[in-house]
């Protein structure tokens, strides 16, 4: 009977796959690779039962020298103990992963889905809420959640289980050009542990100097906005899910330091991510603040080896709870319920992300910061880097990790980022903060009605 | 075979063979096209997030919540916009452009003819990249105009209102007024020109051959480009993407590219989404209907 009904499945799959060709071929290839996969891996646990001897994983994610490296680095440091695993990796961008994962999900055939994928952190608490069957509960696999940083796991929780095993870290760091800070008579130590309002006054002796702006930010974006937010551990949400936006006190202040930041000219505003990056690597402007892997965008400016530096980022000022420490992205790999071979998955992951220091140390050349603890203490970590003057930057960071407030994403994140976004461009152009952000809210509402 | 078969007329048979020819393609439309669509209107009646849709109470909840949503009603302010404002000047322009390709006496053509057609074979998100990266704060068109010295610093095209939408109207222009033109050439090919050497000969001036003989010999055709215009603005959606990301403060935003959000980048509201795709529709059938109304005046 079994039988009858996985081949009845596997044809309808196959002329679905057929008919979708219509509209791609990568989609076609995809698919039909996931149904050959699916094959491998039912016959590998018929095979095998309950241990994980051969069989194929296939992995969803999408940066070639940061996830897809780091992937294919973990498939061989498993492959010395397991030889006959076979792991393929599949380039998705993470927009064609949530497309694809949104049509598998509400069309009800997660056939297409690979065993594993990628997700943004910020669209986890989304996607496992309005698809609960479409992921694995990993809380029991054998992964050990508690060595991991407890900001991040939270991402991935979802009453109370586990269903994303961290990958990288998106700890915020603050770069600065020290040549640049030099010609105004600063060092990075006027920049380290300071607040909003010393950034803005140095900010402006640089521009007074050099003409050059510290920060650019993309416009109609808010992910400095999001990491001031966090960084006094406000979110947009209350714990109950309800919008936490118009009484949100540390919000205001943050708008506020966010318009005078553009008014003072500190801060300047540009179109794309593209021209975002182009600003600072072509040193237009003298610094970021970003989440750590901004360091790998940062280091293809290769004519300045020596002239970068990081630290801490400012702290907001008339706030409790302002730290110098905040989160932008990351993400997390997760289980999902078209992978066959369960078992497979969880011991390549509980072995390799949740176990191996000597994976993290081979992928920490691409920018890949753990935030698996035993991997801060490895050597590696604490070995400086000549781009940033020799700074042991890999075990700066994953201390500021360690300190990074958490927040509530919620399962509204995006529709609330927007509106705030939205509220932010509004406000640099002149409008009232209270009604920008009663309007955000009465937005965020609407969107959770 | 039986016998009634056999009888068959020759006309019947020729229908027969028609039908034969028709089914397939019927068919598939059939079930690639009107089936989803079907699906679809259902799906418009049904609230919920993600997979989990049940049937909206009351039934039509999905089309009076759009009437309260800001950032919708934005967005169809927007495209509206767009297309009250781009429309016209590009079928007028398409127009003047084909007359003029369309002289006999004119040298190279061919060769106009293909450069201003040409757009229409660039990618949509590879034009509207182009266009953002023109537009952007170091890009070509501040670096011209602060060498030329009429501005004194680079402004920010993307990111002011006004400016982020006519960029986008400039960029349509750029892209579609080519491709109107081509449906205007060949509406020119079918009249005589005999018809305008006669104009000439009785002392009519360009302008009078132009909007004497030209536009009402060539109005099934500017009906159909402005049908098709308005169809294609009304959902128009790559541009907004890709040149302004739907900002600054939505202020670009179109309406596909709030139903793209809804659906993928936020929880998705698939009912909803589709409730405005219907609306869409209701539109451009509207709109079509008028402008038939207006524009075909056959007795």
């Amino acid at each position: 009977m079994k039988r009858k009904l996985m081949s009845l499945l596997l044809v309808g799959a196959m002329t679905t796959a057929m008919f979708a060709g219509c509209g791609s071929s990568s989609d076609d290839a995809a698919s039909t690779d996931n149904t050959a996969t699916t094959n491998d891996a039912a016959d590998a646990s018929t095979e095998s039962g309950s241990s994980a001897e051969g069989g194929k994983l296939t992995v969803w994610c999408w940066d070639p020298a940061f996830n897809i490296f780091s992937m294919e680095e973990a498939a061989k440091v498993y492959q010395k103990d397991h030889p006959d695993v076979d792991v393929e990796v599949i380039e998705t961008p993470w927009e064609d992963v949530q497309t694809k994962l949104t049509t598998a999900a509400t069309s009800g055939d997660l056939s297409s889905l690979p065993d594993i994928l990628l997700m943004q952190d910020n669209a986890f608490q989304k996607n496992v809420i309005s698809y609960p069957d479409a992921f694995t509960d990993l809380t029991d696999s054998g992964v050990d959640f508690s060595q991991f940083a407890a900001g991040k796991t939270a991402y991935s929780v979802v009453d109370g289980k586990n269903y994303g095993v961290p990958f990288d870290n998106g700890a915020v760091i603050a770069c600065y050009r020290t040549d640049v800070l030099e010609q105004a008579g600063l060092t990075i130590d006027d920049f380290t542990d300071i607040t909003w309002d010393q950034y803005i006054e140095n900010g402006k002796k640089v521009l007074d100097a050099t003409g050059k702006p510290l920060i650019s930010m993309q416009a109609g974006e808010c992910d400095l906005i999001m990491m001031m937010l966090q960084s006094a551990g406000s979110s947009l949400f209350n714990e109950d899910g309800t919008a936490n936006i118009v009484n949100n006190d540390t919000l205001k202040v943050v708008m506020e330091t966010y318009k005078e930041l553009k008014d003072t000219g500190v801060l300047t505003e540009v179109n794309s991510w593209d021209e975002y990056v182009g600003s600072f690597v072509s040193g237009d402007v003298a610094g970021t603040i970003n989440g750590c892997w901004i360091m790998a965008s940062i280091k293809t400016a290769e004519d300045q080896n020596g002239n970068w530096a990081i630290t801490d980022m400012p702290s907001l000022v008339g706030v409790d709870d302002a730290t110098n420490y905040s989160n932008n992205g990351g993400s997390s790999w997760a289980v999902t319920s078209n992978c066959q071979n369960k078992d497979l998955a969880f011991d390549f992951l509980a072995s390799t992300f949740g176990g191996s220091t000597e994976l993290y140390d081979n992928i920490l050349s691409c920018g890949a910061i753990a935030t698996w603890a035993p991997a801060g203490d490895s050597d590696k970590y604490a070995e400086g880097d000549d781009f940033f003057g020799g700074d042991a930057v890999s075990a700066k960071i994953v201390d500021f990790a360690t300190k990074v407030p958490s927040n509530i994403t919620g399962v509204y994140y995006y529709e609330a980022r927007d509106a705030v976004a939205v509220a932010t461009t509004n406000v640099i152009n002149g409008a009232d903060i209270a009604t920008e952000l009663q309007t955000a809210e009465d937005t965020v509402n609407f969107n959770m009605q | 075979m039986s016998k009634p078969s056999m009888k068959l007329s020759l006309d019947k048979k020729h229908n027969l063979t028609g039908w034969i020819f028709l089914t397939p393609g019927a068919l598939l439309i059939l079930f690639m096209s009107f089936v989803p669509m079907i699906k679809a209107l259902i799906l418009s009646f049904k609230t919920g997030n993600g997979g989990a849709l049940t049937w909206s109470d009351p039934i039509f909840r999905n089309y009076s919540q759009m009437f309260k949503d800001t950032v919708f009603i934005q967005s169809i302010k927007n495209t509206f916009f767009y297309l009250i404002i781009q429309v016209p000047i590009m079928l007028i322009l398409a127009l003047i452009l084909a007359s003029i390709l369309n002289n006999r006496n004119l040298r190279f053509k061919g060769a106009f003819r293909t450069m201003i057609f040409l757009p229409c074979a660039t990618s949509l998100v590879a034009y509207a990249t182009v266009f953002r990266t023109l537009f952007a704060n170091n890009g070509l068109v501040n670096l011209v105009l602060t060498k030329i010295g009429i501005l004194s610093q680079p402004y920010s095209f993307l990111t002011h209102v006004w400016s982020a939408r006519i960029i986008i109207v400039l960029a349509l222009l750029w892209r579609w007024t080519g491709y109107n033109m081509v449906f205007y050439l060949s509406g020119l090919q079918n009249i005589e020109y005999s018809v305008y050497e006669a104009a000439k000969i009785d002392g009519a001036s360009p302008m009078q051959t132009f909007f004497k003989i030209t536009v009402p010999l060539l109005k099934p055709t500017i009906l159909l480009t402005a049908i098709m215009s308005t169809n294609g603005t009304l959902q128009l959606f790559d541009e907004s993407v890709n040149l302004t990301d739907g900002g600054p403060a939505n202020a670009s935003i179109t309406m596909s590219h709030y139903i793209y959000n809804l659906s993928f980048k936020y929880v998705p509201k698939f009912g909803y989404a589709a409730a405005m795709s219907f609306l869409i529709l209701i539109l451009v059938a509207i709109l079509a209907f008028v402008q038939m109304k207006v524009g075909d005046k056959r007795d």
